[in-house]
């Protein structure tokens, strides 16, 4: 019955322009929304090449700059030394801490255009490699670049509604329904069978599309994860589609005329993917306020000007608490220096911890609110879990600063000994380099985060339609 | 058969339909005569269950179609005053979809032929899309589906209004076969000629009230229309 619905429905509107006019918008949209996230991707994946070829470069130099002064071919000045462990843990040796674009990245360049994803890992406090962007909420971000999630989120549930804004009053209108409903055909089959008809083929023209331009532009679906991404990434995009067919179901059962019809779901549209996710953002901003980014670089001054101006204090401060590194009186320069360089690093992380963790507290507890309210619209909730198979959205780009962090601090703990002691670097010694390993997050982690959304999605779908569903037995089939 | 017990429907304490009771058995013609707004179209529409009765029952077939409105619909054909078929779909696949959605077996393309063209309509107009037909032309198709559904009862709401004579008595030609066939037939019409000529029976209603019916056998035309005139004087 469904079936026979649905395939006269097929050929009944296969006739019509507007369906035509309609697989053309998705097709150039959604095409040119995957080319678009795949440069994108293409442009990181060379920035990070770029990155990792220039470190090659400086540590074969080091290495041969090395040599050369050992031979006494060359006699550098001590500030770029390259076998003082100062000159090559501050700066010459620098190693970048990459994200690496996941395998599914083209589908949704989400935040990922407005976040680091490489840092320049030197032995200098910690706050000057992370930078300690606001982490802007997801939401404010909607604007971004014309990504498949933009597709998706936004234009998905036009199309959707501009081939079921008419879904049973086009019927009664054109009178059809009169006499279908005088067969016997109950009318939520006959809504069920259209649904299915339209459903079946926007999802299969959103995935088929989706699909082979993420393999034309280079997608690696044999990569870790990336398969049971894409088709959690496809049950989501489904779920938030049926959402859509629901809510054109339910407004047909008030039993207005198309236009009403038409402009209800605008409305809705507009509140869903509109006015929640900004009414939240604002709410949310307003509720934690995050300070001003200028008033945190200003204490992060504060703290560095207090520091250079205590040195001394510091300096003798420090020294009674690790006697064992005083430089000998005799000690040159260099060592002095190092020690004292080391003790400052340390004492302008300890100043500036208060202000970050302020602002770390206040950004999380922004997005904790986020997570708490993000079931208000289903077009967050997809845009969420979109971005999380993407390996776009903030909870990777957290899982790479704190990898980050670590390996910074691991930098650190390396150079700063054998700055003290003013170790005489080898060229040995330049391989044992801490080097950088990008860690993929987990997928199960990713699959259980994206699931839970996906299956709030489905829920809330399931509502609507069934809510729908009893909605029509009350629709006035005459008058 | 139709069955009409005790029917009653109120709108907002406005009685669209009192206290009706009629029974239509195979083969007859009931006609249902009256001016716009006595309650005709109410009584079809009950029947369909497309309006929920106040009070009383409507039955197809022994059916009651409040309770059960799918299963009474099997026996059930509806001929409304425009038959509205899919635009974009030729005669042929209309007639092939509606059959198919009554849960009749699938018929061959030939047999669709047969009925569009038993019913009236021209064989090259069968594979023509819907949206270039007359009324008279969508009315036959109308009469192509009923026939097709092999209905045990037939419901008309004024089907032959606007159709040029000729069309209107090939219409009342098809009923008349389709009676004969044994279909209990409730027809809603404001033409008393036609009434005369393919109804067994007569009912005239007025304020949603069945004020009088008769046997048209027993009637000139001539007496049905002074009937008929006396009863509209308020």
């Amino acid at each position: 019955m469904l079936f026979l619905i649905a395939k006269n429905d097929w050929r009944n509107i296969r006739a019509d322009r507007t369906l035509w006019a309609i697989a053309l918008l998705l097709t150039t949209t959604i095409l040119y929304g995957v080319h678009n996230g795949a440069s994108w991707v293409d442009f990181q994946k060379r920035t990070i090449q770029g990155a990792l070829a220039d470190e090659a470069e400086r540590h074969a130099a080091i290495k041969q700059g090395i040599e050369d002064a050992n031979a006494g071919r060359t006699s550098p000045p001590s500030w770029k030394d390259p076998r003082s462990p100062y000159a090559v843990g501050y700066r010459l040796g620098s190693r970048f801490a990459t994200m690496p674009p996941a395998p599914l990245a083209a589908l949704a360049v989400g935040q990922s255009d407005l976040l680091p994803y490489y840092f320049r890992v030197t032995v200098n406090s910690r706050d000057t490699m992370l930078g300690n962007d606001e982490l802007e909420n997801p939401v404010h971000l909607l604007s971004g670049r014309f990504d498949l999630a933009f597709v998706i989120i936004y234009l998905f549930p036009l199309v959707i509604l501009a081939v079921s804004y008419n879904l049973i009053s086009g019927d009664k209108e054109d009178g059809t329904l009169a006499l279908t409903l005088s067969t016997p055909v109950s009318l939520p089959s006959l809504a069920m069978g259209k649904i299915a008809f339209r459903a079946a083929f926007v999802l299969t023209l959103g995935a088929v599309l989706s699909v082979a331009g993420a393999l034309l532009s280079g997608i690696d679906l044999s990569a870790p994860g990336a398969a049971p991404r894409l088709l959690l990434w496809m049950g989501a995009v489904a779920a938030y589609s049926i959402f859509w067919f629901g809510l054109a179901v339910l407004i047909n059962a008030m039993g207005r005329n198309s236009a009403t019809n038409a402009l209800a779901l605008s409305g809705l549209w507009l509140v869903f993917v509109l006015l929640i996710p900004s009414l939240l953002n604002v709410g949310i901003k307003t509720a934690h306020p995050v300070p001003s980014r200028v008033e945190m670089i200003q204490a992060m001054r504060h703290a560095s000007d207090a520091v250079t101006a205590e040195r001394s204090r510091l300096m003798a401060e420090f020294l009674e608490d690790h006697p064992e590194l005083a430089p000998a009186a005799s000690a040159d320069t260099n060592a002095q220096f190092a020690v004292r360089s080391v003790a400052m690093t340390e004492e302008l992380e300890r100043r500036i911890q208060p202000v970050l963790d302020e602002f770390d507290k206040r950004i999380s507890r922004q997005q904790q609110l986020a997570d708490q309210y993000r079931f208000l619209s289903p077009a967050i909730l997809t845009q969420a879990a979109l971005y999380d198979l993407a390996g776009t959205g903030v909870h990777r780009y957290k899982h790479f600063l704190n990898l980050a962090a670590n390996y910074h601090q691991q930098w650190q703990a390396h150079i700063q000994p054998k700055m003290m002691q003013t170790v005489k670097l080898s060229t040995a010694s330049i391989d044992e380099l801490p080097r950088w390993h990008w860690q993929e997050e987990d997928t199960a982690d990713v699959l259980g985060r994206a699931g839970t959304h996906t299956a709030a999605l489905a829920l809330t779908a399931a509502f609507v339609i069934a809510i729908g569903v009893l909605a029509l037995r009350r629709f006035p089939v005459v008058g | 058969m139709l069955e009409a017990l005790s029917l009653t429907k109120a709108y907002n304490g406005h009685t669209a339909l009192n206290n009706l009771n009629l029974t239509v058995a195979a083969g007859e013609v009931f006609c249902l005569l009256g001016a716009n707004g006595a309650g005709k179209t109410t009584t079809i529409n009950l029947f369909l269950n497309f309006i929920p009765p106040t009070s009383g029952t409507a039955k197809v077939n022994g059916i009651d179609v409040a309770s059960h409105p799918l299963e009474s619909k099997r026996y059930l054909a509806y001929i409304p005053e425009q038959v509205m078929l899919y635009r974009n779909l030729t005669g042929i696949e209309n007639l092939s979809y509606f059959t198919e959605l009554a849960g009749c077996e699938k018929y061959s393309q030939a047999k669709l032929l047969d009925f569009l063209t038993a019913a009236g309509l021209q064989a090259e107009a069968a594979d023509k899309r819907v949206g270039s037909y007359s009324k008279g032309m969508r009315q036959k198709v109308g009469i192509a589906i009923a026939t097709a559904r092999n209905a045990k009862a037939l419901l008309l709401d004024e089907p032959t209004s606007g159709l040029d004579p000729k069309a209107s008595n090939e219409f009342s030609e098809l009923l008349k076969r389709l009676s004969g066939n044994g279909a209990a037939i409730l027809m809603a019409t404001h033409d008393l000629f036609r009434a005369k000529e393919t109804g067994t029976r007569v009912g005239i209603m007025k304020h949603g009230n069945m004020v009088a019916h008769m046997k048209t056998e027993e009637l000139g035309h001539a007496d049905l229309e002074r009937i008929y005139l006396e009863h509209m004087h308020d």
